[in-house]
């Protein structure tokens, strides 16, 4: 799986095992994978396929066993976990299946989070939540809570937090996966937008045939291994 | 890199406000690790305003401008003897003693003598050992700070008593109201005040009103001198150095009862701490439950914002505040109850001459402090483990976990 142009993420021979019960149980045994800068991309298979950890390994959440990853620039295979971290807060988003918004904080204080990363001033993150709460369809609705909201409207505000610090990439966890069919549909769209009108590299895990038609190009994981790949078309 | 400093701050600022923001979900947990906190503060306010208490009753009863002389070799007042002979040889004694002398010229001194008598409590009914003081018609002027609150002093030669004002009520002994002690009739005359010294558990008469009616004629176990300063009492045991008869002792009151107070507040203190600290390592057992009780709960959020890319430390930070927070409120409970059950609680205890000694429970500053750092102590030693805890946690499960 690899592209003729510079790729934004590359993985190249990636080896990852997990120890399970005293044994060593192979995830990924080599495992490249090539996405340019501006693509959205779906990743779909079964479960215990290696979803979830390809996009650990992304996040830089987890590490690699062996082979590289880069990212733009920047080698995370050689980075440990401290500047990841770091890394992370500057250059991605992640949307997470369950929205995983902090029930305590409100809407903007949920957006704000990457913000308080970054050395801006209480102005300038008010302008940017502002900013991208109405990108996200939910301009005044700052200060209500996780809890008072549906859940497309929660799993927008995660995307809003993905967003406010202006990342390249965007990594999505099942984004639909716990919205009925109409909200599961906005939000693609708003990340099909995102991807169009604003150039973010997105990668999304999806169980959803429907969900994945929304990306470039749907790449099926099985057993470790990318088995085969679909284009839009 | 004032930047740096402030985004860490930030995250620090954040993990700590959801951590008390989400508290109301772990009410019933939160509550009991306060309580227990709360418990093991009062049970050491407890011991230490005893013994804090104890100390304030005997140091007070201590001047450091009176000489106590003793006789016989012994540092206590039971035990010792003055035989008569010495106290004429004193008294004749001319130059300077180191002692105040009236217009005369005559040494200003009481003679004195304790009895144990047995009187009942009106509570009850149940019978307390009491110290009756037999001394001098100069014996309460020579001492600081005693007044007579009700009635009028005794009267030399009669069988009269005034009573300090810890025993008055506690004992029925109004003033006017006929007592028997030993085997013959005693009147209450006044009540005296001593500002809540251990003299307030005595009740005073003439030497030798007591001496006779409990068959100890002639006795006398110590003297009470005026100094003329602090520092002559070293003078004062010089001279006595050359009184043959019977080894003496001259101390100050202050350092006779500092002396007594040493030993027993010491005990107090040995009982208190033990029982304070076995008590806070349970208390620290259930508020490392308690944080760890947290972090799960809190599982999905510290590992979400650490998915974001906020630090371990900020993670830690967040719980560690959490338990400090709730120690810290359990401190304040208990200091506060503390200090409404047992500042100014009357209590007894044995004393010196074998006597019961009344004094009050005293919560001052620091026995507050020592007993608030103890709680605090909990929370951080307590959070410490379930902080670190919450650093460690796997950051996949942020993203497979429902929020």
């Amino acid at each position: 799986m690899t592209e003729n142009i510079v790729p934004y993420i590359a993985l190249a021979g990636v080896r990852k095992a997990y120890r399970i019960g005293g044994e060593m149980i192979p995830i990924f045994s080599g495992l490249d994978l090539a996405i340019p800068d501006g693509d959205f991309v779906a990743v779909m298979g079964p479960s215990g396929s290696g979803k979830s950890t390809l996009l650990n390994m992304l996040a830089g959440i987890d590490s690699l066993d062996a082979g590289t990853l880069r990212i733009g620039n920047s080698c995370l295979d050689q980075m440990g976990e401290a500047a990841r971290a770091a890394w992370r807060a500057h250059n991605m988003g992640i949307v997470f299946q369950f929205y995983n918004l902090l029930p305590m904080l409100t809407a903007a204080e949920n957006i704000e989070l990457p913000l308080l990363l970054k050395p801006l001033s209480r102005k300038e993150r008010y302008i940017r939540v502002e900013k991208v709460l109405d990108l996200v369809g939910l301009a005044g609705r700052e200060r209500q809570y996780p809890a008072l909201m549906s859940g497309g409207q929660q799993q927008r505000v995660g995307i809003a937090r993905a967003i406010v610090s202006d990342p390249g990439l965007l990594l999505c966890d099942e984004p639909t996966g716990d919205l009925d069919r109409k909200s599961a549909d906005e939000i693609l769209d708003m990340l099909r937008f995102l991807n169009r009108e604003l150039g973010k590299t997105i990668v999304m895990v999806t169980h959803d045939p429907q969900a994945a038609l929304y990306a470039c190009r749907t790449l099926h994981l099985d057993k470790g291994d990318f088995v085969e790949e679909k284009r839009a078309a | 890199m004032p930047i740096s400093l402030s985004t860490h701050s930030r995250q620090a600022l954040v993990m700590i406000r959801t951590n008390l923001s989400s508290l109301p979900r772990r009410v019933a947990i939160s509550a009991s690790m306060c309580l227990s906190v709360a418990l093991v503060v009062c049970v050491l306010a407890g011991f230490l305003s005893m013994a804090k208490g104890f100390e304030t009753a005997l140091t007070g009863a201590g001047s450091p401008l009176i000489a106590v002389v003793l006789g016989g070799g012994t540092s206590q007042e039971t035990g010792s003897e003055i035989p008569a002979s010495v106290i004429r040889t004193l008294d004749a004694m001319t130059g300077d003693l180191g002692v105040a002398r009236d217009t005369d010229g005559k040494l200003v001194l009481s003679r004195e003598l304790v009895v144990p008598i047995d009187l009942s409590q009106t509570a009850d009914g149940a019978a307390s050992m009491l110290a009756l003081r037999g001394m001098d018609a100069t014996g309460p002027l020579i001492r600081d700070g005693i007044s007579l609150s009700v009635g009028r002093a005794f009267t030399p030669g009669t069988r009269e008593i005034v009573v300090g004002g810890r025993l008055a009520g506690e004992f029925g002994l109004d003033v006017g109201k006929v007592v028997r002690l030993g085997a013959v009739d005693w009147t209450v005359t006044g009540y005296f005040s001593a500002h809540g010294s251990a003299f307030e558990s005595e009740l005073w008469a003439d030497l030798d009103a007591v001496r006779a009616a409990f068959d100890r004629q002639g006795e006398v176990q110590s003297l009470k001198l005026r100094l003329t300063n602090p520092f002559s009492i070293n003078l004062l045991q010089e001279k006595l150095a050359a009184i043959p008869e019977t080894p003496l002792i001259a101390l100050s009151e202050a350092d006779l009862y500092a002396a007594q107070s040493g030993r027993t507040a010491g005990l107090i203190r040995l009982f208190g701490w033990p029982i304070a600290l076995l008590m806070a390592v349970g208390a620290t057992a259930g508020a490392l439950n308690t944080m760890m009780s947290s972090v799960s709960d809190r599982t999905v959020e510290i590992a979400t914002v650490r998915a974001l890319g906020f630090s371990r430390f900020s993670a830690f930070l967040g719980t560690w505040t959490e338990a400090i927070v709730l120690a810290g409120t359990g401190v304040m409970l208990g200091l506060l109850a503390s200090w409404l059950i047992f500042n100014g609680w009357q209590a007894s205890t044995i004393g010196a001459n074998n006597a019961r000694m009344a004094f009050q429970l005293a919560v001052t500053p620091d026995v507050l402090t020592i007993s608030g750092l103890l709680g605090l102590a909990i929370g951080i030693f307590g959070g410490a483990v379930p902080a670190l805890a919450a650093t460690r946690l796997a950051l996949t499960a942020a993203l497979r976990a429902r929020g």
